[in-house]
């Protein structure tokens, strides 16, 4: 990316160069200075208790699922229900950083074909076990049958200092309906660098939720494409945030197609010094007319140090279209708060209720329930830990 | 239970007062109304009662139960007893009511030493309480007075009342936006609340709903200050003659 500059330990590491911040998407995130760890690939052994204490202490843990679990970048069959199944390469975008920085790494991954109408979510757990400063990649392959109804939740937890690169290719056929959930509970040291390439046929139904709240730096990229009409996709999503914490979500929404719908939705919340931004893009392809898409970021920011940056982009050219975004920013609302005091709950319980409230509003887009009740656990959890 | 003596209140960032030597002495099961003008201090009042910021007391007191109630935090006013019935209501987007009440007592009685109430005995109390305020179902689970219509909001703040079953009640121009119907439904709850051990407030600018809720006393507020106490028909000679007798100006 800029030869002269001489290569920093991680990109020597990982055998390629990062962005910096003089590329526009890159800009907040500078991932050859955030990155400074040699992460590079390498195979470790991690005690079975240690894999079984992780897997049980994962946010979703308690939801009945059909599970495929990753260790450590590779597949663990004994803990799995599901075969991993054949990815094919190469996947789409091959010359995105993401996308690059995952073959470099090998990356594995589930290749899964969901057909009729599935009685239990698929969960695909990556656990990544303390160990040595590494890389590790994942690459996951999702095919929803035409008329298929599914949900997919891709989890990932961790301990130490490592860098987890996941790739995952989505397509949702003709009339189907896929509810894909992310969590992000990565180690507190850790950098995770995510892209989702999703694709929509016709009379699609795709109902996106992430929770981002682990890794030291985050970097989520999705790209979501229209490729048949009457396709209708909300990508839902909530940051919990503190510490020095940083993360960055890249979202492009591609109506490349008329007549179909979008809408995005992101709630977060920052606290310490922690570092949110959102950066969502859709564009309208000439023909694609009758184009319904929104976006709103909201950012809850709890302490005079956390920061809060939006970057809603329009690329529109067809014009029979409503198209919007709205984004803010600020600190708790002293109504509310004031509000719920005045009925005598204590100041600190009042601004949790109000920050399980704001983050909730996302949560509350996800259909299943005991992912809903997993999430709300979550935030309390999170919000004990203040 | 309520001694308001020679309070003076402005703005934390004005340096008008608003409130300049008012007086005020409120005994178990009394219903006081508080009548004035625009601008005479009544939600001056009613704030500085339930303790919002933004105000500050450049002289005189307020003792609540023979403690002195400025110096405690909103939420150890409302735990001693206090409860506004705010003019409006305040919309808290994503808290279910129910679960609003819910946390709201048990915080109260946390505060008091007593034992939370069970979840069963609670959504009894509150679906019971509620029937009597026309409060649908439907409205407790909906988010805390978001959506709801102004007739609804102030029956909400009358449930709330009616669950934290405060020691005073401050209302505060409880009627305002309230067609005639609303207004008997929350007055009914109102009077369903007065008991012996209970104080009320009832601030308002016009003598409508007085008819309804009948004060023991009545006291005309202007410029800041208790300028005029009587009984209840000093509230019907208000409604006649204008507060202008009183306020010294045209109202």
């Amino acid at each position: 990316m800029n030869a002269i500059v001489p290569s920093t330990p991680a990109e020597t590491a990982l055998g390629m160069s990062l962005p910096n911040r003089r590329s526009e998407e890159w800009k907040w995130t500078d991932l050859r200075r955030l990155i400074s760890a040699p992460y590079g690939r390498q195979a470790v052994t991690a005690r079975d208790a240690e894999i079984d204490r992780l897997v049980a202490a994962a946010p979703l843990a308690a939801v009945k699922a059909k599970r495929i679990v990753f260790v450590n970048g590779t597949f663990d069959a004994a803990r799995s229900q599901l075969p991993q199944g054949s990815v094919s390469a190469p996947v789409a975008f091959p010359d995105d950083v993401i996308v690059a920085m995952g073959s470099r790494l090998q990356a594995e991954g589930a290749a899964l074909t969901l057909e009729g109408n599935a009685d239990l979510p698929i969960e695909i757990l990556h656990v990544a076990t303390d160990g040595p400063q590494r890389a590790m990649g994942l690459r996951h392959s999702i095919t929803v049958a035409d008329g298929a109804t599914a949900t997919l939740i891709e989890t990932y937890v961790g301990e130490g200092d490592y860098l987890c690169n996941a790739v995952i290719e989505i397509a949702v056929g003709k009339g189907a309906r896929l509810d894909h959930i992310k969590i992000e509970r990565e180690s507190g040291k850790s950098t995770h660098l995510s892209h989702a390439i999703v694709t929509l046929a016709a009379d699609a139904v795709l109902r996106g939720f992430t929770l981002t709240s682990g890794a030291a730096l985050n970097r989520q990229n999705g790209t979501y494409t229209f490729l048949g009409q009457n396709a209708d996709a909300r990508i839902a999503g909530a940051y919990l945030l503190n510490g020095s914490q940083h993360a960055d979500s890249r979202l492009v929404v591609d109506h490349a197609v008329p007549h179909c719908t979008s809408r995005e939705l992101f709630q977060c919340v920052m606290d310490d010094t922690a570092r949110g931004i959102f950066q969502g893009k859709v564009i309208v392809r000439p023909d694609a007319q009758k184009t319904d898409g929104k976006q709103s970021s909201h950012a809850l920011l709890l302490s005079e140090t956390a920061e809060f940056d939006a970057k809603p982009e329009l690329e529109i050219y067809a014009d029979d279209v409503v198209c919007g975004h709205g984004a803010t920013a600020g600190d708790i609302n002293h109504d509310h708060l004031f509000y719920l005091k005045s009925r005598g709950i204590p100041e600190a319980e009042a601004k949790s209720l109000l920050i399980a409230a704001f983050a909730g509003e996302a949560f509350e887009t996800v259909e299943h329930e005991g992912v809903r009740e997993a999430l709300t656990h979550y935030a309390e959890g999170w919000l004990a830990r203040r | 239970m309520l001694e308001i003596n020679n309070l003076h209140v402005k703005l934390e960032d004005e340096p008008r007062e608003i409130l300049k030597g008012l007086t005020l002495s409120v005994k178990p099961g009394e219903v006081h109304a508080i009548m004035g003008p625009n601008g005479s201090g009544k939600s001056t009042l009613s704030y500085v009662l339930s303790g919002r910021e933004g105000y500050e007391v450049t002289e005189g007191s307020v003792t609540f139960k023979g403690e002195d109630l400025l110096a405690m935090e909103p939420n150890d006013r409302a735990a001693k007893g206090v409860f506004l019935a705010f003019q409006y209501p305040i919309e808290i987007p994503g808290v279910a009511t129910m679960q609003f009440l819910k946390v709201a007592l048990n915080a109260q009685r946390k505060a008091r030493g007593q034992k939370e109430m069970s979840a069963p005995d609670f959504m009894r109390m509150v679906k019971d309480r509620a029937a009597k305020l026309n409060v649908s179902q439907e409205m407790l689970r909906r988010p805390v007075n978001v959506g709801f219509s102004g007739g609804e909001k102030k029956r909400a703040e009358i449930l709330q009342m009616a669950v934290l079953e405060p020691s005073l009640c401050v209302l505060d121009e409880t009627d305002s936006g309230l067609d005639i119907d609303a207004l008997r439904v929350v007055a009914e709850g109102v009077n369903a609340l007065r008991s012996p051990d209970r104080a009320m407030i009832v601030i308002t600018h016009y003598q409508r709903l007085l008819d309804y809720i009948v004060p023991d006393k009545v006291h005309v507020l202007s410029d800041g200050k208790i300028v005029k106490t009587g009984g209840k028909e000093l509230a019907l000679e208000l409604e006649e003659k204008g507060y202008a007798r009183f306020t010294g100006k045209a109202a």
